[in-house]
Formats: structure tokens, C-alpha cells, sequence
């Protein structure tokens, strides 16, 4: 409507220039020829020619020379042509006109879009600018349909995640179903219909689809491939700025885990260290006082020793706290080596050694155990720490048995006793942690703690670990480890020939 | 019989006492040192028959005391180091420890590596045969007799146990074992050491299931042990 009303008016002033010009050129006849006339309206349609377009310049033209017959040509006031004068110079008129506004048309079109391109332009860099400032996806959301909405002059939705996430809140059945077309295609996809188009263009990240950007206009989008382009420009714009964000999350959580290791690490090395150096100290006096001092009595031996078994146990206790938390951290990092089960059974029982006196243990191993992946020490706090609650709750007179076989391919070392056993609905609780048995005693001095490190040591390796009741009385508990794999023994052969 | 002069290098004080007096309860004269340089200092004024050292100093640390000593000195230095530090005894083994005991540790234990470290014999290498308890290595034949009898072991076997008859009584590291016995190999071809070594403890031991004569060090290494009496550990 407005640009109707501009050509009205642009035909307007062309007629009031021409006007104007015939006044002009009237009043300057009596000292020039026709051709200067003539020139007076063609500068008059060069100035028009200029400011309007071509169809006002042919008009302005015709004016011109229908006024030039009119006033000046004889006969005179009337339109009437009796002679080719002027012919010529009418025609140059016509086609300088023509010439002037296609040109200025020209370069009016080419300015319009240099216009409109550094105005995309201008936004995309104030859309980089903003989203550079956000630090969340939602954030960004916000921004980036500010923006589109308005450049585009539209509507804009944005939905971030797969299909399952989207929220199906404010968009209808119809449109979500072109979203998922969108996403599953990789490609824009835009549906018409009288007055409401919609347009979806997915969000295609490094790794994966980020989501959909939805845009609903009066006119269909796709139409008009410059905004089509800006459309998907914002979007890159606006996946790199969700990918950045992301990946600066990333890395700020890992910094702090790391950190919160490290400060763990630190603090755990140094309690342990604090704990551990005087409690050496303690069972190293005592065990000087009981092999040294010849004259002691009975009873003071007796409290002696108390005290260095104590420890020892305090020690294993500490010990036990340590690996737990080194286990339960999120970044753990075993000391695996290559290792013979039965070498480190073998080292857990004379560990268990006591110099006072020896608790009957059975071991019964297999000629063909395999190989196992693990941190020797680590194995060996399970054995302790099994043989150990054997003892407690199944007496001092019980027997334990330690058997390790091979299973498919698998270890499995079975720990029994045949103590009076464990009631069925605790099976599962054991594992827990600070879970203690019932028929514990309240003064024995157990924390609940030995399954719950053996359960993480045996999960960190990669095993099972459970506890059943044992035929004809008492308690299994077993465990396996997966066997090392791909260790090649390529001289062997030939070192048995060779002798 | 002079007594044998120990040095302890121990920088808790606490701990440095006891040790002291269990020691000295032992029989032995001990000179007590707080910090390696104090340590180095001793020894360089009059060396020791054997060292005890932890390895945690707050001056020096331990492996550099190890080293400096080793470098000039045959004692016998047996190392203190916490109970899941096997890289550290591996690595103190490496730059000269002959042996290690870990915290903490039984009394008896201590006196016994004490005794083997003391009673160690020195210049091996120029012996025809090696007698470790009930086994004679005779080093020119590639011959062993177990308890008069002679066992056949195959080059390997030999080697392995050669080397650990050299170092009787000491950890030998898996490290030092695979590099001396089949030159090419690394930390990550552990698993060879396991395979021959049972098939070595089968040879040899009176009951392999319950080996008493090569001793596992968890982590660390082998010993052999040729004290049947006090070195069951």
C-alpha cells in the first residue's frame, strides 16, 4: 500500500518537474533555439532518471515531449506534428532517459543488497557476540531464537536433544512430526500452507544432531534462499556455541574432579602416613618387650601381646580405610602386574603366621590355575580379610579351608569355614558397607568393613565375589578373577629341548 | 667375639628408640642416625657391618643414601619402607638395598633379615659351588644336587636359581631376574617368571605346594632362603 502511494507520488513530482522545466524553458524562449529548450527537460529527466525508476523516467520523457510539441512547436498550443523537427532530439531524450534509470536502477538493486548483506552480517556478528556471553544450552536457546525471531520476523522454536527429550509443550502433532523428519534426514524440510509456513532445519554438531530449530512465518522460508542461508548460518552459530559451552563444562568438570582427587589423594597419604608411623612404633616396642625382657611374667606378656595384636589389627583396619577410598574414587588406577595365585596365597598365610600360634588352615590348589591381571597386594588384603572373618565368626577352633581352582577359564578361590554359618537373609547384606554380622559379637571389634573392601577389589579387577552357605556347615565365600590374557611364552619350548 | 656394629637410619624418634633397643637387645651395637647426612657421615667415619634405613628422610632421600653408600661400600642395607610401597623397594633394590622389610614389621622379622644380611658370604663369584641349605649349585658343571640329590633343570631353571643363590637371602626383583636371565626381557613378560618359577619350585622344594625354600615377595621379587630356621617369612 505504502510503495502504491510512492509511485503515485514519484509520478507525481516527475510531473511537477516537467511542469516546472516548460515554465522554465518558457520563459527562456525568446533568446534560445529548440535543441536548448529541449536540453532544459533532458536535464529535468536526468535529475528524475536519477531518484526514480524507469517507468516514472519514460513518463517524465513522454511529458516532456508532449509539452515540447505543445507549447513550442508550430503551430504553436497545438498538439499537432507538421514537420520531423525535433524528431532527433526526442529520441536522444527518450534514450537517455532510458539509459540514466535502468543504471541508477542498477545500482540502486546492487546497493539494496550489499545493504542487506552487511546487515546479515551485522547480526550474525551481534548473535556471535551475544551467545559468546551465555553459559548454558538454555541460555543460548534464548538468545538465538531472540535473534532469529527478530530477523526473520518470525516465530522461532528451538528443540535441543534427541526426539524422546523434545518437549512437546506449544508445538503441535504436525509440526513435531516434520521436526523428526527434519532430524532423521539430516536435511531442512518446510511445509506450506496458505498464510502459515513452517520450516525445520536440523542442529548437526561434530559428533552427533543437537536438535531442531523450528521457524513458522507467513511465507514460506524456503522461498527466498538469502534468508534460507541466514537461517542455517544462525544455526551453525548457534551448534558451535552449544558445542563450545559443553565442552568448556567438560573440561571445568574435569578440572575440578581432578582437583578434588588430588586434595583427596593428599589428604588420605597424609592421614595414613600420621596414623601409621606411631602405630608402628607401638607394635615394634611390644614385639621387643615379648622376645627381649626374659623376666617377664605370664600376665604381663599376655597384656603385651594384647597390645600388639591390637595394633596389627588397628593397622589392617587403616588399611582397609585407605583402599576403600582409593577404590571408591572416580579415577582409579590399579598397579596390575602378571601374577601366580597360588605365590600370593602363599604369601597372605605366612603373613597370617602369628608367632603365638597357628590357626589351622587348609589350602588345596589346582595344578592348572591360570595366570591373573592383578595388583598383588590388593588380592592379598581380600585373603586376609576373608581368612580374618572366618576366624571371627567362626571361632578359633574352626578350620579354614582355601581352595583355588579353574573354572572355564576363570580362577575361583573358594574361602570356607565350618563355623556355625550364616543365617540365609543376611547372604545379601554382608557386602554392605558397616554391615555386620548378627552373630558378631559387640565386643569383638569388627567395623563391617572386610566384604566391603574385598567386594571392591574383586569388582575393580573385574570378578565376582558371593557368600553361600557350605555343605554340612559353615560359610563359602568365593570369589573369581578373569584369567590374564594374551601372554605368549615363546622360548619356552625350546629352553626344554635345549636341556 | 666383637659385637657387630648396626647403623640405624631412622628420622621419627620415637621409632629410632625402639629399634635401638630391640637391637641392642639382640646383641649388636647400634648408631643411631636421624637424617641421611648424618648417615653418610657415619659411615664414611667408620662403616658399619650392616645398615638399617628408612627410606622417608627429611634431608637426603633413602634410595640417594642407598646409592651413595653402595657406591663405595659392601655393607650389607636393609631398607624400611611402608607395606604398599613395592615400587619404592623395587626401585631401593635397584640403587643398591640388598633387602627390605615392610611396616610394619614383626620383630622377628627385622632380627631375622638382620642375621642373614650379617652372616651373608661375600665373594661368590669366584666359588666353584654354591651351598644354600640343602641345595649344592656347582657353577661349573650347570649341576644341582637337592638334598644329595641331583635334579636336572633345564638352562633356564639353572639360570634363575643361580641367580638367586647368588644373592641368597636377598630380594632379587623381577626386574633384575628377567634382565640377567634372558637379557631381552622387560617388566611386561612378568608372567614367564611365574611360569618358570613353578616349574622351579616343583624341582626343588620339599613341598611345592608349600614352598619355604624360594619365597615370594609380593610385588617385588624372589628370595631364596637359607636359613631354614629363622627365615620362614
Amino acid at each position: 500500500m505504502r510503495s502504491r502511494l510512492r509511485q503515485l507520488s514519484a509520478y507525481g513530482i516527475a510531473s511537477v518537474v516537467v511542469a516546472l522545466s516548460t515554465a522554465i524553458a518558457y520563459a527562456a524562449e525568446p533568446y534560445s533555439e529548440l535543441g536548448d529548450l529541449a536540453v532544459v527537460h533532458l536535464l529535468a529527466i536526468v535529475l528524475l532518471a536519477t531518484k526514480f525508476s524507469l517507468r516514472v523516467s519514460v513518463f517524465a520523457c513522454f511529458l516532456s515531449i508532449l509539452s515540447l510539441d505543445f507549447v513550442f512547436i508550430p503551430p504553436r498550443f497545438e498538439f499537432a506534428w507538421t514537420d520531423a523537427k525535433g524528431g532527433l532530439t526526442f529520441v536522444a531524450m527518450m534514450v537517455v532517459a532510458c539509459v540514466i534509470s535502468s543504471l541508477t536502477e542498477r545500482l540502486r538493486r546492487e546497493k539494496q543488497v550489499a545493504r542487506d548483506a552487511a546487515v546479515r552480517a551485522e547480526a550474525l556478528f551481534q548473535l556471535h557476540v551475544d551467545l559468546s556471553t551465555a553459559t548454558d544450552d538454555r541460555q543460548l536457546e534464548a538468545i538465538t531464537s531472540r535473534h532469529l525471531e527478530h530477523l526473520l520476523s518470525a516465530k522461532v522454536t528451538i528443540l535441543l536433544g534427541a526426539p524422546e527429550v523434545w518437549s512437546r509443550v506449544g508445538t503441535s502433532e504436525a509440526d513435531l512430526r516434520l521436526a523428526e523428519k527434519a532430524w532423521a534426514r539430516r536435511e531442512l524440510i518446510s511445509e506450506a500452507e496458505p498464510g502459515n509456513a513452517s520450516t525445520w532445519i536440523p542442529l548437526i554438531g561434530l559428533n552427533e544432531e543437537l536438535g531442531v530449530i523450528g521457524v513458522f512465518s507467513n511465507e514460506l522460508l524456503a522461498s527466498d534462499p538469502t534468508r534460507t542461508f541466514f537461517l542455517s548460518a544462525c544455526a551453525n552459530q548457534f551448534v558451535s556455541a552449544v558445542e563450545r559451552v559443553r565442552l568448556a563444562n567438560a573440561v571445568h568438570r574435569t578440572q575440578l574432579e581432578a582437583e578434588g582427587e588430588r586434595l583427596r589423594n593428599s589428604l588420605l597419604s597424609a592421614v595414613s602416613h600420621d596414623l601409621k608411623t606411631p602405630l608402628t612404633s607401638i607394635i615394634a616396642a611390644g614385639q621387643t618387650y615379648l622376645s627381649g625382657i626374659s623376666h617377664a611374667s605370664d600376665v604381663q606378656r599376655g597384656l603385651v601381646a594384647t597390645m600388639v595384636g591390637e595394633g596389627e589389627r588397628l593397622h589392617r583396619l587403616i588399611n582397609n580405610l585407605l583402599s576403600l577410598a582409593r577404590l571408591e574414587s572416580p579415577i582409579i588406577e590399579l598397579r596390575k602386574t602378571t601374577e601366580a595365585v597360588d605365590e600370593i596365597v602363599l604369601a597372605s598365610i605366612a603373613r597370617l603366621r602369628s608367632p603365638t600360634g597357628e590357626q589351622r588352615i587348609v589350602l588345596r590348589m589346582d595344578s592348572d590355575l591360570p595366570l591373573v591381571r592383578v595388583e598383588p597386594l590388593l588380592l592379598e588384603q581380600v585373603l586376609l580379610n576373608l581368612v580374618e572373618n572366618a576366624k571371627r565368626y567362626a571361632g578359633s577352633n574352626a578350620q579354614i579351608q582355601i581352595h583355588a581352582k579353574a573354572v572355564n577359564g576363570v580362577l575361583a578361590i573358594q574361602v570356607s569355614d565350618d563355623g556355625p554359618g550364616i543365617a540365609e537373609d543376611e547372604l545379601d547384606k554382608v557386602f554392605e558397607k558397616f554391615y555386620r554380622g548378627r552373630s558378631a559379637g559387640k565386643a569383638d571389634g569388627g567395623v563391617g568393613l572386610g566384604l566391603t573392601i574385598c567386594r571392591a577389589i574383586i569388582r575393580a579387577h573385574g570378578g565376582r565375589i558371593w557368600i553361600q552357605p557350605r555343605h554340612g556347615g559353615g560359610t563359602v565365600v568365593e570369589f573369581t578373577l578373569p584369567a590374564a590374557e594374551g601372554l605368549a611364552l615363546d622360548k619356552l619350548d625350546e629352553d626344554k629341548l635345549a636341556s | 667375639m666383637t659385637k657387630h656394629v648396626v647403623l640405624v637410619v631412622e628420622d621419627d624418634s620415637v621409632m629410632l628408640g625402639v629399634l635401638t633397643l630391640a637391637l641392642r637387645n639382640q646383641g649388636y651395637q647400634v648408631v643411631p642416625a636421624g637424617t641421611g647426612r648424618a648417615a653418610l657421615a657415619e659411615v664414611n667415619l667408620r662403616p658399619p657391618d650392616a645398615m638399617i634405613l628408612d627410606l622417608g628422610l627429611p634431608d637426603i632421600d633413602g634410595f640417594e643414601v642407598a646409592s651413595a653408600v653402595r657406591g663405595r661400600y659392601e655393607l650389607p642395607i636393609i631398607v624400611l619402607s611402608a607395606r604398599d610401597g613395592e615400587e619404592d623397594q623395587i626401585r631401593a633394590l635397584d640403587t643398591g638395598a640388598n633387602d627390605y622389610v615392610t611396616k610394619p614389621f614383626r620383630e622377628g622379622e627385622l632380627m631375622a633379615r638382620v642375621r642373614a644380611a650379617l652372616r651373608r658370604p661375600i665373594p661368590l663369584s669366584e666359588r666353584r659351588e654354591i651351598c644354600v641349605a640343602d641345595l649344592r649349585i656347582d657353577c661349573l658343571e650347570r649341576t644341582v644336587r637337592v638334598r644329595e640329590q641331583e635334579v636336572t633343570l633345564t638352562r633356564t631353571e639353572f639360570d634363575l636359581l643361580y641367580l638367586l643363590a647368588k644373592n641368597a637371602n636377598q630380594v632379587v626383583s623381577h626386574r633384575q631376574l628377567l634382565r640377567e636371565v634372558w637379557g631381552t626381557r622387560g617388566a611386561e613378560d612378568v608372567h614367564y617368571l611365574r611360569v618358570y618359577m613353578r616349574n622351579l619350585r616343583q624341582k626343588i622344594e620339599e613341598d611345592p605346594a608349600d614352598p619355604r625354600r624360594i619365597v615370594t615377595a609380593l610385588g617385588v621379587g624372589y628370595r631364596l632362603a637359607a636359613f631354614e630356621d629363622e627365615d620362614t617369612l
